[in-house]
This record gives C-alpha cells, structure tokens and sequence, in this order.
C-alpha cells in the first residue's frame, strides 16, 4: 500500500499549489487551485488509472464568496478514491468543463448548472435538466430562502375541522400545531417542544392521549 | 345552447316523486362499482398492495385498479406531488370521464407533510383540482385507506341529498379560481389540451366563477386544439 501511495504523492506533486491529504488507505483528498484542476485530472487519468468520475459536488461557501467545486475520481485498479477540491468565485460561478477528459460529466455539470448557477465553459448542454417548471434562482444557493418562496408561493390548509375539536375536548388531538412550527422560522424549534412538555405535566391527559 | 337548456329544463320539471328512484338507483350502482387509477408517486402506494390484494382486498367494495385515465372514476394521489408531476396529475385528471373523483392519501397532498419547505412540492392539493377525499396519515394504514374509500362511496350514493360526492362539479363551476392556482405556479401560458370551458357548457354546469380574469388570460394564449395528422 505504502508503495502505491509513494507512486500516486510522485504523481499528484508534480501539480502546482497542491495539498495532498491522506485521510485513510484509500481516500486521499487533494485540494488545489482552480487554474491547475484539469492537468490534475489529465495526469492521474492518464498515469494512474483514475477512469472513473463518480461525481461532481459542488458546496456554497456564502460568508468567503466561493463555491467549493469537488470531484470523486475513482481507480479500478488501485480500489482508491481521490476528491479534488478546488475553490472558484461565487459572483463569477464559472469554471471550465471536464466533459472531454469524463463524459460523465456532462450530467453532474449540467446538474449544478441548474441547482447552483455554476456555468461549465464547453459542456454540451448548458440547460434545465430536471427543474424544467423553475424560473427563479438556482435553489441550492445558500441565499435562496426557500421557507420565504413556499410562504409567498402556496396556500396552507387549515387545522381546524369539527371533528378535531370532539377529539381536543376529549384530551387529544394535536400536539403541535402545525402553524406554530411553520411561522417560527425553525423545523427543530425547541421552545414549542417545552411549551408541549410543560403542556403535558400541568394538564391532565385523557384517555385518548398515549404519552 | 339548445341543448343546455333542455338539460335545465329537464332539471327543473322533475317533481314526480318516483323519479328520484331511478336517481338513486343510478348512484346506488355507481357506488358500488369503481374503477380507480393511482397515480403514485410518493411513498403512501406502499400502503395499497395491501389494500388491494387479499390482506384487505379492495376489490369487495367493488374498487379495482384501472389502467388508463379515460376509463377510470376515481384518482387515487399517493403523496407528495411536485410542481412538475402537477402538471401531469391535472393532464390526467381532466382527461377523466365525469363523474371523477379525487382521493389525496397522505399529509402531503393535505399540506405538504414533511416537504412543506421544498420549494418544488405543491403543498394543498385541492388548490389545483377538486378533491373528494382525504386521507391523512404518514402513511395511512390500508385500514384508513379502505376507510376513506367507504366514505367516498358513501357519498356517492347520498351526492344528490347531500350535495357531498360532487367534487367534480365544482371544477366546472370554479374554474377560474383553479385556473388562477394553475397559471400561479405554470406561469400564465399554462394550457391543457381539454377545454374544460366547452365541457361545462356540455354538461350545464357552467356558475359565475367559470369565468373571470384568468380565462380571460387563458383565451387569449389558448391555441385551437387540430386533429393529428395521420401518417402510416
């Protein structure tokens, strides 16, 4: 092992500003400058097997400005895992296309295109892919509030029928309501989980109620 | 014209007790034999294998599966429906033969359930097309699944006491409302191959609300439907 790691730091020092990282036998993480990702990926294409783009990430970074693009580049031979890390500009969100060196790629590219705005210079299809309904901004950035669009956009049903209330007279019902976790801003909202714990030890809890 | 009027009129004149026994009669047999197409594509479906097959075994209520659109009574929505099948689900439904009935099973179509944040999830599904039926539940049981469907069938025979199982009406009636939820999300060039105005006037169900504002918008992007040209 120690020899294939030997051969692939040979390979991946000759890339310029390059951070090689071991993280376990089989999964290296590089990170490196984005005007030196493709020679990366030329070289360990063409010297070290790496055959296999398994996928294109692509993280916001929103407070440094930059999109954090990563590739899974997969060997068959050495049963590694190298993730290439490069950084670009967020205002510019543009990058070159590694479409001729993976086909594959075409997708991912395509894909995050769609989901975060990041034009891939010579991919073949810069266009919606699975979004097709979608006009406004890429969803996946981080300044797209999608609580704020879903509260602008759609109609809520609302909570309170008859039949609900025979049931809260009762001692049961519902716990939450589900506009008290909508309207709070948080999914995991704490203070309605007291407020409900508290709820439960000064009420009595009918029949109908399994604490 | 003509022909609305006499629909009307044929309404109107009705006052021989023993006629509503055949209109009770007839809902009595659409009741009883339903033929439902399911349009899964949340995770509430894994609820119906067994409540199809012979664990609870739907089919002696009389509801079966169908296969198309055109031949089926009931649309069954399992789940979630993103604004991208939503198109495909109002497609299907009005491709339906009326009398058509909607279920929405799960909290999704009910109000988003557990996507209520997506932004790609239509959250209430009878904003978008009349439903009969829902049945909430993550996911319901095929026990409150078969419950739901008693409900509906109930109101099927009671429709013309209760005013209950005539879901499908009221798309006639408001579709200028539903129209406007539609161009909402679709945008204002959204248009369906039926002509859902003509087929109001056919079936006299025109109201006040099937007009308005978004027809308007609607009629003047609508392009006239023309037969397919037949090529061998």
């Amino acid at each position: 092992m120690n020899d294939l790691n030997n051969k692939l730091n040979d390979i991946l020092s000759r890339v310029n500003g390059i951070k090689i990282t071991h993280k376990r036998n089989r999964r290296v993480r590089v990170d490196v400058p984005a005007d030196s990702l493709t020679t990366l990926l030329e070289l360990i294409k063409g010297q070290a097997s790496y055959v296999h783009l398994s996928a294109i990430t692509c993280v916001d970074w929103i407070k440094d400005n930059e999109f954090e693009l990563v590739y899974h580049v997969w060997s068959y031979e050495e049963n590694c895992l190298i993730s290439a890390h490069t950084r670009i500009d967020r205002d510019e969100a543009k990058f070159v296309s590694v479409y001729d060196l993976y086909k594959p790629a075409d997708f991912f590219e395509r894909d995050i295109y769609e989901m975060y705005g990041v034009f891939f210079i010579g991919s073949p299809r810069m266009e919606k892919f699975i979004l097709t309904e979608w006009h406004g901004m890429p969803p996946m950035r981080k300044d797209f509030d999608s609580e704020a669009y879903v509260q602008e956009t759609f109609n809520w049903t609302e909570y309170n029928p008859d039949w609900l209330q025979e049931l809260t007279d009762q001692g049961g019902g519902i716990a939450i309501k589900p506009e008290d976790i909508r309207l709070s801003g948080c999914l995991h909202n704490m203070a309605t989980h007291r407020q409900r714990d508290k709820l439960k030890a000064t009420q009595k809890v009918g029949k109908g109620w399994k604490s | 014209m003509k022909k609305e009027l006499l629909i009307k009129e044929k309404q109107a004149k009705r006052t021989n007790p023993l006629a509503h026994v055949f209109d009770d009669f007839i809902d009595f047999c659409q009741s009883k034999s339903l033929f439902m197409l399911h349009y899964c594509t949340g995770c509430g479906a894994i609820e119906l294998p067994p409540a199809m097959t012979s664990r609870f075994d739907m089919e002696r209520l009389g509801i079966q599966p169908m296969v198309t659109p055109r031949q089926a009574d009931i649309l069954l929505v399992t789940g979630y429906v993103s604004v991208k099948t939503l198109k495909r689900v109002i497609l299907t439904y009005e491709q339906m033969q009326a009398p058509k009935y909607v279920i929405g099973i799960c909290s999704c179509t009910v109000n988003g359930g557990m996507y209520w944040q997506s932004y790609a999830t239509a959250k209430k599904l009878n904003d978008y097309m009349p439903v009969d039926v829902y049945i909430a539940g993550c996911m319901p049981r095929p026990e409150a699944v078969l419950e739901g469907l008693q409900r509906l069938k109930e109101n099927i025979k009671n429709d013309r006491k209760q005013q209950k199982g005539s879901a499908w009406k009221e798309y006639f009636a408001n579709y200028d409302t539903y129209l406007g939820n539609q161009q909402h999300l679709f945008g204002d060039d959204w248009q369906t191959p039926v002509d859902i105005i003509a087929e109001a006037k056919l079936y006299g169900l025109e109201g006040e609300g099937t007009y308005g504002k978004n027809t308007e918008k609607l009629a003047k992007v609508q392009q006239p439907l023309l037969p397919q040209e037949m090529k061998l």
